[in-house]
């Protein structure tokens, strides 16, 4: 496998006779916002269980930060942030509270001064001693990236993470995103239905259909190769239908 | 800091705040301290009555003096220990289940199964927070009955009675984290929610219920009030010559009863109390040559229901709602 963030080599995922994932092979090099796109039922999130290890794949591996997902399970948990869709906390606990068990179990043994330093990269100060029981949507999805960069991870996995949040959270949560890349060098791969979204914070993209990956390239190229499109979407539809000539 | 106490921490931060733990301990602590009122009030009364009995003999010439009844003051705790077995057993499973259902139904079970933890650290920490909160909770009962005695029951303590009340505490502790660590186990292994809870309380029903009902009912102790051969005046050596010819019988009704914890733990706490009359006022040294093999079961009881909860809560059990 090459030296990626992310590397699949036919990755596979049943569930008895169905197939959620058909021999999935992609690479996300590192830095890139990686945009993995696809309609219900694609297939979007069983790939990021298994890149985040709370699935075992049928066959094939993948590695993620140069850790296996079926060897070296613990390493690959130990370098990823993960924020799953509709993120939920311990809601009896403050902010601070869930944030420094997150810490802890990813190994963080002073785990105060890291938290406030997140906080205020996610300009979400003065919440600590709040319940998140009390939190917004909105709020929760930031206390969800809070929780997955608290221990400086090299890949963050989003999965839909703008699902449920108003037009306000979706833009900050935006901004979050190509900060965490840009200045932090963090390798983002996110599943998304917003393809608006994809084209303001990925660098590239893959199509996943009935669990193959029908493409994958920079956003750049893709949009390039379809002159003739007036938006993203138009492509993600030909592609997706296999309507590519 | 390890994973396990992590999370440990966390489930005791968590039941700190729950509303429902902290209504069913303040329920389990009043039901406690009713039974020793209630207790303390009946001995009043049987010495009122024996007072008044006195009274009426020296009015009426008579010289006699009948023996008092004797306020054995351990013995007031006698309902607790049966709220403890019961109810205490009830809510250890509620609590059990409650650790593993809420991670679950709220959707935290996948960050926390992102992190890298050991493959035992999340069922041996629940456990663990589990084994802590049962220990306070167990400390301050034992606290407010002790007090409870001196007070309502207005009952001296000796130095030998305390230690027979923290030997008890240590039963009834035991005892709260077997149904905790069951339930966790049960819960997980369940693939609907609802099925872990309702399989626990099957398992509670048979062997906090059924079992140590059916063996109470087969003892001619409980067959009328008082006792069979005590309300016919036959004294203990005819008892067991007559048991004797039911020995197969018997050893049935034993039989059943030993299969539960419960019972287990009700022998063992009612001997090291003195609430069995057969152990009361006897020397510890005593009591623990008769009740060792009870101890030793329900150490095992608890070692096989720890390592079920903690082999069986594994990552695949807990997320096969995941997909």
């Amino acid at each position: 496998m090459t030296k990626s963030a992310i590397a699949t080599d036919n990755l596979s995922k049943s569930y008895g006779s169905g197939v959620a994932l058909d021999a999935l092979s992609l690479a996300v090099g590192i830095g890139e916002v990686f945009g993995l796109l696809g309609h219900n039922g694609a297939g979007k999130t069983t790939t990021v269980n298994v890149l985040t290890t709370l699935l075992e794949p049928t066959r094939g591996n993948a590695e993620v930060a140069g850790h296996s997902v079926t060897a070296d399970a613990m390493g690959v948990r130990a370098a990823i942030g993960y924020l799953p869709e509709n993120v939920q906390f311990y809601d009896n606990l403050t902010l601070m509270e869930n944030l420094r068990f997150f810490a802890r179990l990813s190994g963080l043994r002073r785990p105060d001064q890291r938290i406030h330093d997140v906080l205020r990269i996610l300009d979400f100060e003065g919440h600590d001693r709040q319940r998140v029981g009390t939190f917004s949507k909105g709020m929760r999805q930031r206390v969800g990236i809070a929780q997955a960069i608290l221990h400086s991870p090299s890949v963050l996995f989003l999965d839909e993470p703008t699902s449920g949040l108003d037009p306000e959270g979706v833009r900050t949560l935006r901004e979050t995103i190509v900060r965490l890349n840009a200045e932090f060098g963090m390798t983002i791969f996110m599943n998304t239905h917003l393809l608006s979204e994809v084209t303001k914070t990925c660098t590239s993209i893959g199509i996943l259909r009935n669990g193959k990956l029908v493409h994958q390239d920079t956003l750049a190229r893709t949009l390039a190769d379809f002159p003739g499109e007036e938006s993203l979407e138009e492509i993600y539809f030909r592609l997706e239908s296999g309507h590519v000539s | 800091m390890s994973s396990t106490w992590v999370i440990a921490q966390k489930e005791l931060l968590d039941l700190r705040r729950d509303r429902l733990f902290a209504v069913l301990i303040a329920f389990l602590a009043v039901a406690t301290l009713i039974s020793v009122g209630v207790a303390a009030a009946s001995f009043r009364t049987q010495l009122d009555a024996y007072n008044l009995y006195v009274q009426q003999l020296a009015a009426s010439g008579s010289t006699t003096v009948p023996a008092a009844p004797q306020l054995f003051p351990l013995q007031l705790l006698r309902g607790g220990v049966e709220y403890l077995e019961i109810l205490g057993a009830l809510f250890a499973i509620v609590l059990g289940y409650g650790t593993v259902a809420k991670e679950k139904y709220r959707g935290t079970l996948q960050l926390l199964l992102s992190r890298p933890v050991g493959r035992f650290a999340i069922p041996a920490g629940k456990v663990l927070g589990l084994a802590v909160v049962w220990f306070i909770v167990v400390a301050l009962l034992t606290v407010t009955t002790t007090v409870a005695i001196l007070v309502i029951g207005n009952a001296p303590l000796q130095g030998i009675d305390i230690a027979r009340i923290l030997i008890a505490a240590v039963v009834a502790w035991l005892y709260l984290l077997f149904w905790s660590a069951l339930a966790i186990g049960i819960t997980a292994l369940s693939h609907r929610l609802s099925t872990g809870l309702i399989v626990a309380i099957v398992v509670w029903l048979v062997f906090v219920l059924i079992i140590p009902q059916i063996g109470d009912t087969m003892d001619p102790d409980n067959q009328v009030p008082g006792g069979l051969f005590a309300t016919l005046q036959i004294q203990k050596p005819d008892e067991l010559k007559v048991l004797a010819n039911f020995a197969v019988f018997d050893s049935i009704r034993n039989g059943l009863e030993v299969s539960s914890i419960t019972k287990h733990f009700e022998r063992l706490s009612f001997a090291f109390l003195g609430i069995k009359d057969k152990y009361n006022q006897q020397p510890l040294g005593l009591v623990w040559a008769d009740m060792w093999g009870y101890a030793i079961t329900l150490a095992a009881a608890i070692l096989a229901s720890v390592t079920f909860a903690v082999g069986f809560t594994t990552r695949r059990n807990l997320q096969r709602k995941i997909s």
